[in-house]
């Protein structure tokens, strides 16, 4: 027989290697081959492949620590505590040797209603180093737009008197601290984000070069340009000082430096060569680029804002808050700091409609759904009304092709709508919670938005699905 | 790198006094603080506790394998102790521990290497042979030259 086996403990010190080599000596006098991965505190070692695994008869963990079975799928497997690798490896083996242990079967997205949790934890798993970096940046610094998107929003809008030259805040009027407030907020944006890139692919020593890094790109005035990099620079300064502070981490020195290295050596190189590329490289195209982006959202009219706000729409719903939704997500928040709040708004809507929508189906047509999805239906409500694309998952996952077009289509509608009547928000964030902070420009129509994006996605869904069995 | 830094000669007793499981618990944990491999005793013997009410490290074949990995240890050491009559360690098969590995580890373990050389050293244990040998150990220095030979 050829088996395979883990061995973990909770130290990962002693235990996982006396039941590794436990099991190989006594598989070897029973006369089968065995392949132990050992998953100690030193890290994985001689880890099982994919086809080790393939061509294994059994499968023996023996461990006292989480170890995931989801790669041992359709395999005889037998779990036991490390202490029993140790101690009556011959019992296990025998087990295998008179076919007493069972195929584990791993529960499948068509056996089970998947939890919102369970796949974003699977899709966290999943994801590029790059996204995951990216998006460590992003999580940091859209507390900075929503403090500053609101409070710049809430001061124009009670504080503001308007005159000739648009909405001006009297000098003298609280509302211009508050406004003052929201504008330093802005300031660290794009240094926050870019600090915290740098921060998820170097640790600790990234984030001062990335933040350093981020200040220049958002400042034209390093490079001789008006309007500075903005996001875009942003997102590359934080890659660029994350890979520099690794590489240089990376090189072997002598100890006496070594303490020195994280405080000074690292920091002090890594910044000024983020700097001196920015300055005397990028800086200006990159500036150039963000120029003609937003020279192009201006000076979109009809047709050309119609398809746009068709892209983010099914981009949002895409994958619900997944990549793609992300990616969407992220031009929206960037754009509010660039002075085009109106892209977020279409956003705003388009990302509570699938929520909403397959909430709303669920009361609609109650045949079409399992107890069990109804029941995700009323967590779907409460979920699109905070802005949460994640709501429509439980439901995306039992039955993507007919639920993913749906909430697409809805979005698009809802964004579309948005998009023409010119609703803005000020916030990244979506679904009517924004609008209960002001945030939202024209209120009215982004809550006719939703609501035909709501309808238009409840009554396709009924009507491509097919009815269930209630019991089922 | 080998063992023999990691247990040196005074970290080997190869006539513990101590009858109880407390008592060569005590014996050992001085050893390794008379070594300086600890900042803490107090510190390191709670780790120690700690760690067996988890389960007993007595793994059986008369091996015990008390260990703490805390911030009160200075370097990763070894103490090992012989106690030819055995000890009752609360082990799974119920026999006694008369082979006793004390094992100190820092939290922040500075290399893997001193990992490595548990792991040879647990691998190792599980070899019938050497334990006969350690059982019938006469001489410190033939222990630790023992200890050397793993690799």
């Amino acid at each position: 027989m050829k088996l395979v086996a883990i061995t973990s403990c909770p130290n990962g010190i002693a235990h996982t290697y006396m039941a590794a080599e436990k099991l190989a000596k006594t598989a070897e006098k029973m006369g089968h081959t065995i392949k132990v991965e050992t998953q100690g505190s030193i890290g994985v070692e001689n880890e099982l492949t994919t086809e080790d695994i393939k061509n294994a008869d059994g499968v023996i963990i023996a461990a006292d620590k989480q170890v995931d079975k989801s790669r041992f799928h359709g395999k005889r497997l037998l779990e036991v505590s490390v202490t029993d690798g140790i101690r009556r490896p011959e019992e296990l083996i025998a087990q295998f040797e008179k076919n007493e242990v069972p195929v584990y079967m791993e529960q499948t997205a068509a056996m089970k209603l998947k939890s919102v949790e369970e796949v974003k934890k699977e899709r966290s798993q999943k994801q590029n180093p790059v996204y995951r970096n990216l998006m460590n940046g992003v999580s940091y610094m859209i507390p900075f737009v929503v403090i500053g998107g609101l409070l710049i929003a809430l001061s124009l809008a009670i504080g503001g008197e308007p005159t000739a030259k648009g909405l001006v805040i009297p000098k003298e009027s609280i509302w211009n601290h508050i406004f003052n407030v929201g504008a330093a907020s802005f300031t660290f944006m794009v240094p926050i984000l870019a600090g915290y890139i740098a921060v998820s692919i170097a640790d600790r020593p990234g984030l001062a070069p990335g933040m350093v890094g981020g200040y220049i790109a958002a400042n034209g005035s390093f490079y001789g340009s008006q309007a500075g990099a903005g996001f875009i620079g942003g997102i590359i300064a934080g890659f660029l000082a994350g890979y520099i502070v690794k590489a240089i981490k990376s090189i072997r020195v002598p100890q006496v430096i070594q303490p020195i290295m994280p405080i000074l050596i690292i920091p002090l190189c890594s910044s000024l060569l983020v700097a001196a590329i920015f300055i005397f490289i990028l800086g200006q195209p990159i500036a150039g680029i963000m120029e003609g982006l937003t020279s192009w959202l201006n000076s979109m009219q009809g047709a050309s804002k119609v398809v746009l706000a068709m892209i983010l729409g099914a981009m949002i719903s895409f994958d619900m808050g997944g990549p793609v939704n992300k990616v969407a997500f992220l031009f929206g928040s960037a754009m509010i700091a660039q002075g085009h709040a109106d892209i977020m708004g279409p956003i705003a809507v388009a990302i509570c409609i699938p929520p909403l929508g397959l909430g709303l189906a669920t009361l609609l047509g109650k045949k079409k759904f399992t107890n069990e999805e109804r029941e995700a239906g009323k967590a779907a409500l409460a979920m699109g009304l905070v802005g949460i694309t994640e709501g429509a998952i439980p439901f995306a996952a039992r039955d993507p092709l007919r639920v993913i077009p749906s909430i697409m289509v809805g979005s698009m509608v809802g964004a579309v709508i948005a998009m023409l009547s010119r609703v803005a928000d000020h916030v990244p964030h979506g679904g009517p919670i924004v609008a209960v902070f002001q945030a939202v420009d024209h209120v009215l129509m982004f809550f006719v938005s939703i609501i035909i994006g709501m309808i238009v996605t409840a009554l396709l869904v009924n009507i491509l699905k097919k009815p269930v069995d209630a019991d089922n | 790198m080998n063992m023999t830094e990691l247990v040196t000669k005074e970290l080997i007793n190869l006539n513990l006094q101590g009858s109880t499981k407390d008592e060569v618990m005590e014996e050992m944990i001085d050893m390794l603080n008379r070594t300086g491999a600890l900042k803490d005793r107090e510190m390191y013997k709670k780790a120690l506790y700690e760690r067996e009410m988890e389960g007993s490290t007595g793994i059986g074949f008369g091996i015990a394998i008390p260990h703490g990995k805390s911030e009160a240890v200075k370097r990763t050491s070894i103490a090992f102790g012989l106690k030819r009559s055995g000890v009752d360690w609360d082990s799974l098969d119920g026999e006694k521990a008369k082979l006793i590995f004390m094992i100190a580890v820092p939290t922040e373990q500075a290399g893997n290497e001193h990992l490595r050389i548990l792991q040879l050293l647990s691998r190792k244990l599980m070899d019938d042979d050497f334990r006969e040998r350690l059982l019938d150990a006469r001489k410190v220095d033939d222990v630790v030259q023992w200890f050397a030979q793993i690799i």
